[in-house]
C-alpha cells in the first residue's frame, strides 16, 4: 500500500494506491474518488458495540468503509476530510495506542484496531467528549485537523485550549482547569482549559471550529 | 483573451486580459478589481437557448445564473476574477464535444463559449442536493473554481466520484447515478450516498474538499436567521 498526502497543508489529500490483495479503511464519508473497480464495503466500526456507543456519545459516524482491491492492478482511492486543513500519517508499532478527538480519524490499514475508550468527565466537561475514538497497532493511521497539525512531545503537565486537540498518545490523562484564576480566566477568552497530565506525544491544530463559529456568529443577522 | 492565474492553489486569482472588443462572461459577484475602460453589464445569461422559453424553464427549475459580461474598447483591459471560498482555478479550452460543470464551479468564459443551463442528464436523481449543471459548448478560454485543490482524472476504464467533490467533466464521458458498494444499504449507510460513475474516454475534474460537507460541519453551530 502507498499513499501520498497531496496539497498538503491547507487542502491535504490522501492518494492512496491499493496493490491485489490489499485494503483500507476509512471513516463514512472519506471517499473523494476511486477507481471503478475498487470494492467497497460497509461495516459497523469496531462491532456493533462499539460503533453504537461512538456514534451515540462520541460524535463518530456509525460506519467505517473497508476499500479492496481484488484486481490484480493497482488501483487508486483518494480519501479527504469534512474541514480543510491537513493530515497526518502515523505508523503504530504492534500494541502500540493512540486516541483520537471527535472527527479527527479519516482512515487505517487493515490490520488497525478500532475502539473507544472512556475519556472520562473531565474531557466531556471540556466539550471533547465522554469517549473517545481509540487506535490500536499495528499499521498505518491517518488523521486530519482543521488548520496545521503541530505534534509535541508533552512530559508531566500540559495545558491545550479546548478544540485544540486532535489526537493523543493513551498514557496522558485530562483534567478540567482555569486559566490564570477565575478572573483571568473569564477576561482573557480563554475560559476552561484542558490540562493534560502524563508521558506522550500529543496533536494540536493550529485553527479551531470553535473559533471560526466565535467569528461568524456575531455576523450572523 | 491572455489568462493568468495567480497564488494557487490556496487562494486562487485569475487576470484576464481582453483584446479590442473582446467579451468575457463571469459569475456575478466574481470581478475583484478591473481596468477603468472596460464596459460591464448584467445578463441573465448569455448564448444561445435563452429567452422567454429558457428564463421559464430556470424558474421551473429554481436554478438562475446571474452573469456579469466584461467588456473591453482598446487592448489590454484587464479583469481579475475571483471565487468566494478558498481554493484552485482551472483555466480550460472548451472545443468539440463540451464541458459538464457544477453550476458552483463555474467562475468565467470567453463569450463564444455557449452555457446552457441545466443540463438534464443528472437532475431527478440529484434532487436532494442542491447542485445544478450548466452544459458548455462552443469553443474557447474557460475558468472553473473549486474548494480545495482540483485533480484531474484521465479516465480510460471506469471511475468513481462523490457527487459532492464533481468539478467539471467532458462530455465524451458517460455517466451513470449509482450506489458506492454493491449494496444499497451499505452505501447509505457508509456515508458516500450516490456516487458517480463515470465510464468512456475523457477528463474529469475533481476537488478535494466538499464545501457541502465543510458547511454541514460549520452551519448547524451559527445562530438562526433573526427573521
Amino acid at each position: 500500500m502507498e499513499y501520498e498526502i497531496r496539497y498538503k497543508p491547507a487542502f491535504a489529500t490522501l492518494f492512496m494506491t491499493l496493490q491485489p490483495g490489499d485494503s483500507i479503511i476509512a471513516e463514512a464519508g472519506a471517499m473523494v474518488g476511486m477507481e471503478g473497480k475498487v470494492s467497497i464495503k460497509t461495516t459497523f466500526s469496531g462491532g456493533f458495540f462499539s460503533a453504537f456507543i461512538k456514534n451515540l456519545l462520541g460524535g463518530e459516524s456509525l460506519f467505517v468503509n473497508t476499500f479492496t482491491n481484488k484486481t490484480n492492478q493497482p488501483l487508486e482511492v483518494v480519501l479527504s476530510q469534512a474541514t480543510i486543513g491537513d493530515i497526518v500519517a502515523v505508523e503504530l508499532q504492534r500494541g502500540q495506542e493512540l486516541c483520537f478527538q471527535p472527527g479527527a480519524y479519516i482512515a487505517s490499514s487493515k490490520a488497525v484496531k478500532l475502539g473507544v475508550g472512556w475519556a472520562g468527565l473531565a474531557s466531556w466537561f471540556a466539550r471533547e467528549g465522554l469517549f473517545k475514538l481509540k487506535v490500536t497497532g499495528p499499521g498505518l493511521v491517518f488523521f486530519g485537523a482543521y488548520g496545521g497539525i503541530t505534534p509535541k512531545q508533552i512530559t508531566q503537565e500540559f495545558i491545550v485550549d479546548n478544540g485544540h486537540l486532535v489526537a493523543y498518545e493513551p498514557g496522558i490523562k485530562m483534567g478540567v482547569g482555569l486559566a490564570g484564576g477565575l478572573l483571568g480566566s473569564l477576561t482573557s477568552g480563554e475560559g476552561f482549559i484542558n490540562k493534560l497530565r502524563g508521558n506522550g506525544v500529543i496533536y494540536l491544530q493550529s485553527r479551531s471550529i470553535d473559533g471560526l463559529v466565535k467569528f461568524l456568529s456575531p455576523k450572523c443577522r | 483573451m491572455k489568462i493568468k492565474i495567480l497564488q494557487q492553489p490556496d487562494c486562487a486569482i485569475a487576470r484576464v486580459t481582453l483584446e479590442t472588443r473582446e467579451e468575457l462572461v463571469a459569475e456575478a459577484g466574481a470581478m475583484v478589481a478591473m481596468s477603468e475602460s472596460i464596459n460591464t453589464s448584467t445578463t441573465l445569461r448569455q448564448g444561445k437557448g435563452g429567452g422567454i422559453l429558457g428564463g421559464l424553464k430556470r424558474m421551473v427549475a429554481g436554478e438562475s445564473l446571474f452573469l456579469s459580461v466584461f467588456r473591453s474598447p482598446i487592448s489590454g483591459g484587464e479583469v481579475f476574477l475571483a471565487p468566494k471560498l478558498l481554493g484552485d482555478i482551472l483555466h480550460y479550452q472548451v472545443a468539440g464535444s463540451g464541458l459538464v460543470v457544477q453550476a458552483t464551479s463555474y467562475l468565467a468564459s470567453h463569450s463564444d463559449v455557449d452555457i446552457d443551463l441545466g443540463f438534464q442528464g443528472f437532475k431527478s436523481l440529484f434532487s436532494g442536493e442542491n447542485i445544478f449543471w450548466l452544459d458548455l459548448s462552443g469553443q474557447g478560454d474557460v475558468l472553473i473554481n473549486s474548494f480545495g485543490g482540483i485533480y484531474e482524472v484521465d479516465v480510460k476504464d471506469e471511475y468513481i466520484v462523490d457527487t459532492g467533490h464533481i468539478v467539471a467533466f467532458e462530455k465524451t464521458l458517460n455517466f451513470e447515478i449509482t450506489k458506492s458498494g454493491s449494496s444499497w444499504i451499505g452505501a447509505f449507510l457508509g456515508g458516500e450516498g450516490l456516487v458517480c460513475r463515470f465510464r468512456g474516454q475523457g477528463k474529469l475534474y475533481c476537488q478535494t474538499h466538499n464545501s457541502t460537507a465543510f458547511g454541514q460541519l460549520v452551519g448547524p453551530r451559527l445562530p438562526a436567521k433573526e427573521s
